[in-house]
């Protein structure tokens, strides 16, 4: 794919990803055909910063696993009372990463 | 005690921010968790499984954080009801019991600076090791 186009994607989605991933993401990209360029624009991807404020609001519910994805998780949470309060402070510091876990997980179905 | 080493790689900005979390979560759960001494080592553990996926500076921190605080458990379990059992049973304040709760708090203290010195530098991106911590953690954690 065009570096130019690639530099682009990366400079508007950066943030959806670990600070590690996004080298790896640009070369996988650059390597990707042309033909993939429609479906990689029009991805969607989740906030870490969204998840990380419905995680300190709502992380005893569980809202925050539902949001990126882990609805099993979500309803263990929801469940347990966020695993009685121990679960939703972990969350707050691991939420952001697994969002961004999520977002990688969802691109590389692609690349 | 504590040492800065150079780590086998740079880490980038998120494993620097995973990593200081790790020590700074505990912390945060000891205060929740408060009189109970398992509920940090619970929260260290649970980070831990989150991270076990992760790349190798995380992991590293993380198996630290967890070895560390499995020493606290042990030292505050014993204090703990230990102090029950004089408040609830026959036995008494004794000289061994204060001279515990001491050695207890000084390792505590000394525990509580160490973390946040290092959450800090963590942060920064340092690697940080422990004096006899970061020996058992590099047996333990292979890339």
């Amino acid at each position: 794919m065009d570096s130019q186009k690639v530099d682009m994607f990366i400079m508007s989605n950066g943030k959806f990803f670990e600070s590690h991933q996004v080298m790896q993401i640009r070369e996988r990209l650059i390597e990707l055909d042309d033909s993939k360029w429609g479906i990689i624009q029009t991805m969607q991807f989740k906030d870490p910063t969204v998840s990380i404020i419905v995680s300190l609001l709502a992380g005893t519910l569980g809202i925050d696993r539902f949001i990126i994805g882990d609805t099993g998780l979500g309803i263990g949470k929801l469940l347990t009372c966020g695993g009685l309060g121990v679960w939703a402070i972990i969350d707050w510091f691991l939420i952001m990463g697994a969002t961004r876990e999520k977002n990688y997980e969802k691109l590389q179905q692609v690349l | 005690m504590i040492i800065t080493k150079s780590f086998v790689y740079e880490p980038g900005e998120h494993e620097a921010e995973k990593a200081s979390n790790s020590y700074l979560m505990s912390l945060i759960a000891l205060i929740a968790g408060l009189p109970l001494p398992i509920v940090n080592l619970f929260a260290t553990l649970f980070f831990y499984i989150g991270n076990r996926k992760g790349s190798f500076f995380v992991r590293w921190h993380c198996t630290q954080a967890l070895l560390s605080q499995l020493s606290m458990l042990i030292m505050n379990s014993f204090g703990f009801w230990w102090t029950i059992s004089i408040i609830f049973t026959e036995e008494t304040l004794s000289n061994r019991f204060i001279a515990y709760i001491i050695t207890v708090f000084l390792f505590n203290l000394t525990e509580f600076i160490a973390t946040i010195y290092t959450a800090i530098n963590t942060r920064k991106g340092l690697h940080v090791e422990w004096w006899f911590y970061g020996n058992l953690t590099n047996l333990i954690c292979k890339d």
